[in-house]
């Protein structure tokens, strides 16, 4: 029993951190219709950006803050020069650049970091709390407690807030916002600045559970069973999604594979079946797009073109 | 195909090909792997640029062709019998892979491909009998009508032979009715259904043909580096492919393979420059970044790839020797801004 709720434990701490992610992804393409792969470069610029501003001697608080207010810059800076221009192109053209700006991302961290892996230097305080007889380590509940409610507060914020007002008008109907005087473009702009500050703080968490590596931006590719299993417009559904998504690896990690193992040496030859929690994600997937298109929170109606 | 492509296909062809068995290793080894890239890009133009369908597996069915012919090529079966299995093999994993194209469009299919794409890869590293896992397959050589190949030179030759089989196949079945109803499918489903074309089994067809053409290539990859390995066929394969079409031009088989030069060369010409840099790290990160680079670059300043450049180009050029020749004023509309734009792939909220 305790070894479930550890596994749980882990399971939302990383889920959460998907959950960040798949955020950021849904609002651009809720906001410009753009499908961001690059999302998982920004997690991995925004640790790497705080990783050197710690080593710079900044407070933990100044440089996670700060990285993420950098991180908004290149959201901001990637939407205006690339993004901006490629408003009529084909739909797969705007992959293939988001692609382009992954490539372009990760070969500069490369050649700035190198391609070992470093060791991220303590953000939160080291040590645990054991809750009869579970040990959760400080950085596991940072990453629930700082997701979950940067999340929250950012959902709050886009309900109840004039800015967020606008968001929703400007992604809801682009042309109606024009009209009635929302700075549509600039709005856009907000959105990315966003998505890429979120992004940047899911990737400084992901460091500090597992270490700052270029491995960081291939998050941004597990986000996508994510956002397709919540919905890709719902904000809510990338939240509980992530969750949901964090959780299930955790379990087939720790308990589907070394059970699934023993099954299949005990009847066939088959010594291992790998690195199984990576591919249930895209399997879900698979099977949500067949069943149910719009995902968990998405709804009927939409035109999936 | 007018007799005009045929004849500058076929001289390029010969031409190639001879180059390629008449030089050094190395010029044959850049022969064949653009010949065999090209065949790939081929591959997925029909699929994405004729039929409209996004798809990001490419990388993991030209795997699967080369674990196919491998497998065969191993077993004692002839090299025809090889490439032709791959080619097989490639077609009906492509056709699984489709099967969500039936219901799914545009980014939610392209989604599913993901998926296909990273399934696929596991089970290349799970799959030990056939695949040996993460240390891969060793391939070997060629038999071709019972005699082995050897050499750099004649893979050349061999796979410029298949390239240009593929596209005269290619370019008649765009002229045939399967190959249009390719581009009203692209255009409008809607459309081709009140047409009374079949959407999903001429999708289907979309899917055999483009996969048997990936397994092909990669049947063709197998047997000429000798080695089939998981990691030579995740994504960034297919993106490499998708990038090929776009740099070169979507809807265009000609396009596919000057963006199958271009794509397949950058990395040689920038290992060269990359070279004076000190360490081996930061040649790689050069080169990705520059790859990285000029796909942006692309898209935002020739979005219709290389293949539209040029005919504007030409077009520039016999537009300016006529107007001499009549002194007409020039015609402005006649740069077709536009025109081959593809309405079907605009797939975001206005």
């Amino acid at each position: 029993m305790t070894f479930v709720i550890q596994l749980a434990i882990a399971g939302i701490a990383t889920g959460s951190v998907y959950a960040l992610i798949a955020l950021g992804i849904v609002l651009i393409y809720k906001c410009s219709g753009v499908v961001n792969f690059a999302q998982g470069a920004y997690a991995m610029l925004g640790a790497y950006i705080t990783y050197a501003l710690l080593r710079a001697g900044l407070p933990s608080l100044a440089a996670v803050l700060l990285g993420m207010i950098l991180m908004g810059g290149v959201g901001i800076a990637t939407e205006r020069l690339v993004l901006r221009r490629m408003l009529n192109a084909p739909i797969v053209s705007i992959m293939m650049v988001t692609l382009g700006l992954l490539i372009f991302f990760k070969a500069f961290c490369l050649a700035i970091w190198g391609p070992d892996p470093i060791a991220f230097p303590p953000v939160f305080p080291n040590g645990s709390v054991d809750v009869a007889g579970i040990f959760i380590t400080y950085n596991y509940i940072a990453a629930f407690v700082l997701a979950t409610t940067l999340s929250i507060s950012f959902l709050y914020f886009y309900r109840f807030t004039s800015i967020g007002l606008m968001q929703r008008c400007a992604a809801d109907n682009s042309r109606a916002a024009l009209a009635i005087g929302i700075h549509v473009s600039n709005q856009v702009s907000v959105a990315w600045a966003a998505s890429a500050a979120l992004a940047g703080l899911g990737g400084v968490l992901l460091a500090t559970l597992g270490g700052l590596s270029l491995g960081i931006s291939d998050i941004g590719l597990v986000a996508f069973p994510v956002i397709v299993v919540g919905g890709l417009e719902s904000l809510v559904g990338a939240l509980i999604a992530g969750f949901l998504l964090g959780i299930l690896e955790a379990f087939t990690e720790g308990m589907l594979t070394p059970n699934l193992e023993h099954f299949l040496r005990s009847f066939t030859n088959i010594q291992s079946v790998g690195a199984l929690q990576q591919v249930i994600p895209y399997a879900l997937l698979v099977l949500m797009l067949l069943v149910r298109p719009q995902g968990i929170f998405g709804q009927r109606g939409t035109e999936r073109v | 195909m007018t007799k005009r492509s045929l004849l500058i296909g076929t001289a390029l062809a010969i031409a190639f090909a001879s180059i390629g068995y008449g030089s050094s290793r190395f010029w044959a080894y850049l022969v064949y792997a653009v010949a065999i890239s090209s065949i790939g890009a081929m591959s997925l133009n029909l699929l994405i640029g004729f039929c409209g369908q996004i798809t990001f597996a490419q990388g993991a069915l030209i795997g699967v062709g080369a674990y196919a012919a491998a497998n065969l090529g191993n077993a004692g079966w002839g090299g025809l019998v090889a490439l032709l299995g791959a080619g097989m093999f490639g077609a009906l994993t492509s056709a699984l892979i489709g099967l969500p194209a039936m219901r799914l469009r545009g980014l939610y299919f392209a989604i599913s491909t993901l998926a296909a794409q990273f399934i696929l890869s596991y089970f290349f590293k799970l799959l030990e009998p056939l695949t040996n896992g993460v240390s891969g397959l060793v391939v070997k050589p060629l038999v071709l009508f019972g005699r082995t190949v050897k050499g750099d030179q004649e893979y050349a030759v061999i796979c410029v032979v298949v390239l240009y089989l593929s596209w005269i196949f290619l370019s008649r079945l765009t002229r045939t009715n399967v190959g249009r109803a390719f581009l009203v499918i692209r255009e409008s489903e809607l459309v081709a259904r009140g047409m009374g074309i079949d959407v999903a089994r001429t999708k289907m067809q979309a899917f055999l043909i483009s996969g048997f053409f990936a397994g092909l290539c990669g049947g063709l990859l197998a047997f000429t580096s000798r080695l089939a390995s998981p990691e030579a066929f995740e994504i960034s394969l297919s993106v490499d492919q998708t990038a090929m079409i776009i740099v070169g031009g979507l809807g265009s088989l000609a396009g596919s393979v000057v963006g199958a030069v271009f794509v397949a060369l950058l990395p040689e010409a920038i290992q060269r420059f990359g070279e004076l840099l000190p360490s081996a790290a930061l040649v790689s990160a050069f080169r990705e970044m520059a790859f990285g680079i000029l796909i942006i670059l692309f898209l935002l300043l020739e979005p219709r790839g290389l293949v539209a450049l040029g005919q504007r180009l030409w077009r520039r050029q016999r537009n300016e020797t006529t107007e001499k020749a009549a002194e007409l004023p020039s015609n402005a509309t006649n740069e077709n801004h536009g025109n081959s734009a593809i309405p079907a792939l605009e797939g975001r909220k206005a």
